[in-house]
């Protein structure tokens, strides 16, 4: 369930994110630009999806949506819509030093001026990043600012950004999401084991992580022994089945998450044939891989069991400044997998409804890092088998 | 009809009360059902074919949410709803797999789970009929653009936007929803509660604010907008950062948890250690513009009166230009996701008040003197005045060291 805002903090965290790095992550984007012949670049997110934002210019939006307009040279500036009242804290969050309110009659003051910088005697072009995502009635204001006298040119196309070859600080947070993710989970399902109620145990396990100042918790439990999973009900009930959960957490920007399923009997077929999956999938990430043959792998390891409809048919994907990044690894997937590419691994199984124990049902992920020598284990589901 | 797409009837009584109560669940029934009978009263009335609501999943505190209002569910992910002259409804959720929980609350005749909402929709288009041209939209306006246009292409054209119409349906509270909203105000009480026993120096901001959340959401509440940040002088409040709590911190806390679709909000201002008597002195002009606010906002009258009430009191205190950005926002304003009437509590909103009407009325203030203090309640209008659901009114609260 998307929040109303995101907690935790949200400061420029320069001891891990240097300037530098940012200069670094800004050099694809200016060899772009020169290219294309671009002065600037717009790059919009918004509290949902801002992976390009925040990789550019560290500003993740708690609320509403943020705007870097980065030049080719010059001073970049960041507009962000809130009020005036609150640009001392959107100052903090971010390395670019002109921060302004875009919000409501703000607007105009903010991007108009800086815009007029780049006005030649001919239409000037100005590429965009995640425009798709804004809605209408802001993107109608950039259109009226701009007028005549520039053109607007989608740039997700040509520029990857942030790309699936995750860079070295980049592989450092995602480590400490990971962190943040295991004792979250740990909490998750020792809290399960104590108490038997789901929705305390994915209570605990969100507290375990807003403390060590997670900015987004999500959580999502099932109710009816694992065939489906819901968000937060508030009701705290008991359950006598097998724990299945699922519980995401971001740190600074990145996603981490993971499956959880807790059984406190011994192993059962299902959840074998669910482990030995998640293996095959580990073991077969590398460089070169492509997506489709890893989920074949990992649905022939399943048989006779099915994939868990929750899976969506998918087996995996990316993650990082996004909870969920390309490439999805379904059937017919062709991409093939980056040395430090990022991808949480996930498989289950949804008992056929003719005999089988609702325990049959099983969700359980690892998120693993792709190195020349395969795959690096960040975080992996605790055992199923409690006992 | 794709295999990921699981159609679930709702007229759902008896499936949904493994989920809800049953009472609660037909007084819900009730109420959503009420909304939609008179959407599809209006809808006959202009003489239209259809409503398509939408919702881009996000649960602003400040706006309306079109698909939980007509159709009671807080969506996940990408929603919409059709709603056709004859009063036939169909909530299309996704991601599919959330099918089953949704119907399980939908008030709307039909439910579908999919992962392909642009096609969903324009096949549920179909099946109620619907007349584009004669047709409305709420909330399409708050999607992606791209997904926009998928849908556009999808119907081969867009409904005229009608995005006040869902607010204007909801704009007053009814009981269930007014309960609801109490109820939300006891949680965030009990959070502030918490506040004053766990908050102590060597505390950081974002440990405390983890500790309020969780524990204002195992009593209940589904969201929270949650501000809350210290200084020795405080400019604003912000959302929680690293900062460590010490003596002499002044801590601001706007706690806005949501309860069954209601968002209220609680300002408070809290001081480690003994404040100093200016700050008391400073405090008493917010809580003295409160009780003129709560006054002003009786049934019948004007936004901007209750405004001119509160900055009123700021002027004669001598801080009258301070009463505008940055040293405050606004002096209150409407609470989502059911409807965000009356507005933002601004001198500009002639918007008049109804009975009924819940908003927050926060004469929240940049003094230079004390630094930025927070005192606000949420507030129901009544005929005489406003009524502050809080059971304790805020005050300058010391956590003693």
């Amino acid at each position: 369930m998307q929040p109303s805002i995101m907690l935790g903090s949200s400061m420029w965290a320069q001891d891990r994110l240097p300037q530098d790095e940012f200069a670094l992550r800004l050099d694809d984007l200016r060899a772009a630009m020169d290219r294309q012949g671009w002065p600037s670049v717009l790059v919009y997110g918004d509290a949902r999806e801002h992976a390009a934002l925040a990789f550019l210019s560290n500003f993740i939006p708690r609320m509403r949506w943020g705007m870097a307009l980065l030049p080719r040279t010059g001073e970049a500036r960041l507009l962000c819509a809130m009020g005036t009242r609150d640009l001392l804290a959107m100052r903090a969050m971010t390395w670019i030093a002109d921060v302004h309110s875009g919000w409501g009659p703000e607007w105009e003051k903010a991007f108009d001026p800086w815009i007029a910088q780049f006005l030649g005697e001919r239409t000037v072009e100005l590429g965009t990043l995640g425009f798709d995502l804004m809605a209408p009635a802001l993107h109608e204001q950039v259109r009226r600012s701009l007028g005549d006298r520039f053109r607007l040119q989608r740039a997700d196309d040509i520029l990857a950004i942030p790309g699936s070859r995750k860079r070295p600080r980049e592989l450092m947070m995602l480590r400490a999401s990971c962190k943040v993710l295991e004792a979250a989970t740990k909490a998750f399902a020792d809290s399960w084991c104590n108490s038997q109620e789901p929705e305390s145990a994915a209570l605990d396990a969100e507290h375990v992580a807003r403390s060590l100042a997670a900015q987004d918790v999500r959580t999502l439990i099932s109710l009816d022994g694992g065939r489906t999973l819901v968000p937060y009900q508030g009701r705290f009930e008991k359950s006598a089945a097998p724990l299945v959960g699922y519980i995401a957490v971001k740190v600074l920007g990145y996603w981490a998450d993971m499956f959880i399923t807790v059984d406190d009997r011994s192993a059962t077929p299902a959840s074998r044939h669910a482990e030995a999956a998640l293996d095959a999938l580990i073991a077969n990430v590398r460089p070169g891989a492509r997506s489709g043959e890893i989920y074949a792998n990992a649905i022939a390891a399943l048989q006779p069991f099915t994939l868990h409809p929750v899976l969506g048919a998918s087996v995996g994907h990316g993650i990082g400044l996004s909870l969920h990044e390309a490439p999805e690894f379904r059937a017919a997937g062709e991409t093939a997998l980056v040395e430090d590419g990022v991808y949480a691994l996930q498989v289950g199984v949804a008992a056929a409804e003719s005999g089988q124990a609702k325990s049959d049902h099983v969700l359980i992920s690892a998120i693993a890092r792709n190195t020349a020598k395969g795959a690096e284990v960040l975080a992996r589901s605790p055992a199923i088998a409690a006992a | 009809m794709t295999e990921n797409e699981y159609p679930l009837a709702s007229g759902a009584a008896a499936r949904n009360s493994d989920a809800i109560g049953v009472q609660a669940m037909n007084e819900r029934a009730i109420v959503r059902n009420s909304r939609l009978t008179r959407a599809t009263r209006q809808l006959q009335d202009e003489a239209l074919d259809g409503l398509i609501a939408a919702s881009n999943g996000l649960n602003n505190f400040l706006d309306s949410n079109a698909v939980y209002v007509l159709g009671g569910v807080r969506p996940i992910g990408e929603s919409a709803l059709v709603l056709d002259r004859d009063g036939a409804s169909t909530l299309i959720v996704t991601p599919a797999w959330d099918g089953k929980r949704a119907a399980a609350l939908s008030s709307t005749d039909d439910t579908i789970g999919t992962d392909d909402l642009v096609a969903t929709l324009a096949s549920v288009v179909g099946t109620h009929r619907l007349d584009l041209s004669r047709t409305v939209s709420v909330g399409l306006s708050l999607l992606g653009r791209a997904l926009l246009d998928r849908i556009a292409s999808a119907l081969r054209t867009l409904p005229r936007t009608a995005d006040e119409l869902v607010r204007d349906l909801a704009r007053v509270r009814t009981a269930e929803e007014l309960a609801a909203a109490e109820r939300a105000t006891w949680i965030a009480e009990r959070g502030y509660a918490r506040l004053l026993e766990y908050a102590r120096p060597g505390l950081r901001e974002f440990e405390l604010a983890a500790e309020l959340y969780c524990v204002m959401k195992k009593l209940g509440a589904e969201d929270n907008f949650l501000l809350m940040s210290a200084s020795q002088h405080n400019l604003a409040v912000r959302a929680a950062g690293e900062r460590i709590l010490d003596v002499g911190d002044i801590i601001l806390s706007e706690i806005t948890p949501c309860y069954r679709g209601q968002f209220v909000q609680i300002c408070r201002t809290t001081v480690i250690g003994e404040p100093r008597p200016l700050v008391r002195e400073k405090f008493a002009i917010l809580q003295d513009a409160m009780r003129e606010g709560l006054a002003a906002g009786h049934a019948g009258a004007r936004v901007a009166d209750v405004t001119r009430a509160i900055n009123g009191v700021f002027q004669k205190a001598g801080y009258g230009d301070y009463c505008r950005p940055p040293y405050m926002r606004v002096r209150g304003h409407g609470l989502g996701i059911t409807s965000d009437r009356p507005g933002d509590i601004v001198e500009r909103n002639e918007r008049v008040l109804e009975s009924g009407m819940v908003f927050v009325m926060h004469p929240n203030q940049y003094i230079p003197e004390s630094g930025y203090l927070m005192c606000g309640e949420t507030v129901v209008v009544a005929d005489e005045r406003a009524r502050s659901l809080s059971a304790r009114p805020a005050q300058l609260d010391v956590i003693a060291v």
